[in-house]
């Protein structure tokens, strides 16, 4: 076991490393940097003598291997440069954007999580054909709903129209409430979609006919028997759809005007901000890593059958 | 008065007249106190005084630093502030301000004459151990001089008569001496920040919010601006709200009482809710679209003024703007000193443009497009994010040209490869124009190759041009900014609006205003010179 848990985080950091250089590759590779993209800005009006004495400074034209270097070194220090464009450490940027955006995300999850068995138990429920289609047809409804479009309407209609909640300078639950679903609903159709799909299958296997003639009530199997079998297959998508998260947040973080990752993200971009790029990569890197390592290790916990054959090789 | 004073003084007599009734008290008693709610569009980068410029920086730092002399926004005229008088020798190369006693930094230190040269001596020379770039506004610096505590004088190299205006402007803002000791790098952090101004920074949460309070001893705003002592506010809260759907429904909906960036179409639905949009002019260099004759296929004169009678800015003001945005009839706005109407040479005939690109030698096609010698007549350029409707001017031209045979290709202005491909004038032909700054000396900036150098002409950071370079240009624009007679100066700036058009190097479009929206009861509003908001007379009549 514990053997099998190092080589996982053996492969957790080469991945990291991987990311790390190919992304560095890449931003490399384009066209411009943020140091041109700043300083050209005509808001500068800047001479291309000035320009270029900036460029040294900054020793943006030193050879590849060396800036490679240096930025690796650096990041193994912890040290991720400063941002061009904001003008300030990448450190204290992420210190301020990162914890927001965990929390949407881990809330926004939750509030998926939930929202997903609700509809997967509620279909599973449903009394007649017609309703359990409805039911059923909701998550591709959530998926094709624009996440932008979304959330403007809920700006409109509860903050704006019904003023129950305040967007501009909220409290701490109202700052939440908003985004969380906003984000809750994409995320929450493909969870459903897979539990209800799951649900069905299991329903079918022989043991639930045996419980069921044992005197278990629907619920009862629903809940110990069906849901316990089903969860495996959601555990491996939950992995996957980290990524929507984040990609989610992008959105949700800019309509909504909430400081975060995706923001930090999505200006980086545009002003080619390769110190705070690299930065978001290696650290979204770290998430995936992290959220699958959690995933692969908590499989055996849910499945004894695992459970067994890990023990065996360890 | 400008358009948007009239709209002011319209929408400001109208609540008078609605609400004098109602009122017992005096109708314009400032009332002090209260926090000023203010929507950005953007996030404010650099705090570097020269990096003033981009409006997100510049509505801060008009709030937290105090310049040298004040501009009268209304007369243009330079008039005192933190100097009391000053003296500029015979031909502009040696200026003496004498300061006002008694003016501290929100840190306690001194306001005096060594941290105003200390200021300048950064502006005008850059820094490099520290990255610091050189200001836009000062020319030909040579150095400076302390004469006694409270007289600095400064010295330059050549004949620099813009300078005096330069002290007036938000790039030119003074901070104390250990903000001046920060490197660049650093400077994206408003609470480093220290100026003297009526705010000071209280906290922040970085490309979010911004909370300034007021500086409860400040006195020392410009001398001749009716209001004297502490700001009326208590507080402003900056809040970067990116989306305008979410700015205008949180404004009208109650929960913002000032909003900056509202488009065109959105102002309808504020006005109607008697609420004031303000549209301050920029009084530079208009909304234009240049041409870089760089590129053969814009080497003709005749093909650049076929262009420029195809665009049918009526058209455009119609369609996609409004009433606060003027049609331009110079390169300069109609507000910006040293305006001279050239309306004679923008004029809009379709006949007329078809006859000169014939006459240059480009024949129409097989598919209806223009071409000479195998060239087509396709040019290219890229939509500029911070110029309102960019994208769909520049696409309501391409369907003007498409009339005379002119394929026109709009890009996005948020490409990664725009920065690089401006730089070249085969990639782009065209590219997108605007300058604001309340002096001549705008107009070399917006052309001058070591400057802007937006018709990439040889001897500028780009390293793609081949030959294109316009002596006669150059050397009017050289006059500009370094003819210390005031009367030969403006000479100047009229002969460069007058040969920039005949060239047809450029299609100015319409004047730029900086658009903003406010609540019913927010009061005291004012802009400087170029647009950027001074909230230090503003009271809430709530």
């Amino acid at each position: 076991m514990s053997r099998y848990v190092v080589g996982r985080i053996g492969q957790a950091l080469l991945v990291l490393w991987a990311a790390f250089t190919l992304s560095f590759i890449l931003l490399q590779a384009m066209p411009g940097d943020a140091v041109l993209i700043k300083f050209l800005n005509p808001e500068f009006g800047l001479s291309a003598d000035q320009i270029r004495e900036i460029r040294a400074a900054y020793a943006i034209d030193s050879g590849l291997l060396v800036q490679y270097a240096n930025t690796f070194a650096n990041f193994l220090q912890g040290d991720f440069g400063y941002s061009m464009q904001a003008g300030v450490p990448v450190s204290a940027q992420l210190a301020t954007n990162l914890p927001p955006t965990l929390k949407l995300a881990g809330l926004g999850f939750l509030a998926a999580t939930i929202l997903a068995v609700f509809i997967a138990f509620l279909s599973t429920m449903a009394p007649f054909a017609w309703l359990k289609n409805l039911i059923q047809s909701l998550p591709s409804l959530f998926i094709s709903v624009p996440v932008f479009w979304l959330a403007i309407m809920l700006i409109q209609i509860f903050s704006f129209r019904l003023k129950l909640v305040s967007v501009i300078n909220p409290g701490p639950w109202e700052s939440v409430v908003l985004p969380v679903a906003t984000l809750a609903v994409p995320i929450a159709a493909p969870l459903a979609q897979i539990l209800i799909r799951n649900i069905d299958e299991i329903r079918t296997r022989p043991f639930v006919p045996v419980a069921r003639a044992k005197g278990a009530s629907e619920i009862g199997i629903l809940w110990r028997h069906v849901a316990r079998n089903a969860i495996l297959p959601v555990l491996t998508i939950a992995g996957v759809l980290f990524g929507e998260l984040l990609a989610g947040a992008v959105v949700t973080e800019t309509v909504f005007g909430l400081n975060g990752i995706g923001g930090l993200t999505e200006k980086a971009v545009s002003n080619q901000d390769l110190s705070v790029l690299q930065a978001v990569v290696v650290i979204s890197a770290a998430a995936f890593v992290t959220i699958n390592l959690a995933v692969d290790l908590a499989y055996p916990l849910l499945d004894p059958r695992l459970r067994t054959r890990n023990g065996a090789t360890a | 008065m400008t358009p948007y004073r009239k709209i002011l003084a319209l929408s400001l007599g109208l609540l008078a007249a609605t609400a004098l009734p109602a009122l017992t008290r005096a109708a314009d008693a400032p009332v002090k106190g209260g926090t000023l709610v203010y929507l950005e569009q953007q996030a404010h980068t650099n705090l570097y005084s020269p990096a003033g410029g981009f409006y997100p920086n510049g509505g801060i730092l008009n709030q937290i630093t105090d310049k040298l002399t004040y501009q009268n926004p209304k007369t243009l005229e330079i008039e005192p502030w933190l100097a009391e008088s000053w003296q500029i020798n015979e031909n502009a190369t040696e200026y003496t301000f004498k300061l006002r006693s008694g003016i501290t930094f929100s840190d306690g230190t001194p306001v005096d004459a060594a941290v105003i040269a200390k200021n300048f001596d950064t502006y005008g020379l850059g820094d490099k151990a520290l990255k610091k770039p050189i200001s836009e506004v000062v020319n030909n610096y040579e150095r400076s001089e302390v004469i006694d505590p409270l007289t600095v004088k400064f010295y330059f190299k050549k004949p620099s008569p813009g300078f005096l205006q330069g002290t007036s402007v938000i790039g030119s803002g003074i901070v104390s001496l250990s903000t001046l000791a920060l490197p660049f790098e650093q400077l994206g952090d408003a609470t480093k920040i220290i100026g003297s101004g009526p705010f000071v920074v209280a906290a922040e949460t970085i490309g979010k919010t911004l909370d300034l309070k007021v500086r409860e001893d400040y006195k020392w705003g410009p001398a001749k601006l009716e209001h004297q002592g502490r700001a009326y506010l208590d507080e402003i809260k900056y809040i970067v709200t990116g989306e305008d759907s979410v700015r205008i429904g949180a404004l009208l909906a109650g929960q913002a009482d000032f909003i900056r960036q509202i488009q065109a179409y959105d102002e309808g639905q504020v006005e109607a809710q008697s609420f004031t949009i303000y549209a301050p002019g920029t009084r530079g260099m208009n909304n234009s679209i240049a041409f870089r004759p760089d590129n053969p296929l814009l080497a003709d004169v005749k093909v650049r003024k076929a262009l420029s009678l195809a665009v049918n800015r009526d058209e455009i003001i119609s369609t996609i703007f409004s009433k606060n945005y003027p049609k331009a009839t110079s390169v300069l706005a109609s507000t910006a000193i040293g305006y001279v109407p050239q309306t004679d040479k923008l004029e809009f005939d379709l006949e007329k443009a078809e006859a000169l690109l014939d006459e240059a030698g480009f024949k129409a096609g097989s598919d209806g497009i223009r071409e000479k010698d195998g060239q087509k007549l396709v040019l290219t350029a890229y939509a500029s994010l911070p110029q309102p409707q960019s994208q769909a001017v520049l696409q309501l031209i391409a369907q003007q040209w498409s009339k005379i045979g002119v394929k026109f290709n709009v890009l996005a202005g948020d490409a990664g490869s725009k920065v690089v491909d401006e730089l070249d004038p085969l990639k782009t032909p065209i590219a997108v124009a605007m300058v604001g700054r309340a002096d001549p000396d705008v107009v070399k900036s917006l052309y001058y190759p070591t400057l802007r150098n937006q018709l990439l002409q040889q001897g500028g950071t780009s390293d793609k041009v081949k030959t294109f370079s316009d002596a006669k240009l150059n050397a009017i624009l050289d006059e500009i900014a370094s003819q210390p007679d005031r009367e030969k100066r403006l000479k100047a700036v009229a002969d460069a609006q007058a040969y920039v058009l005949d060239q047809a190097y450029a299609v100015p479009i319409f004047e730029e205003p900086q658009a903003f929206a406010g609540a019913p009861y927010v009061k005291g509003i004012a802009f400087e010179a170029v647009g950027r908001p001074s909230f230090y007379s503003t009271w809430l009549d709530k």
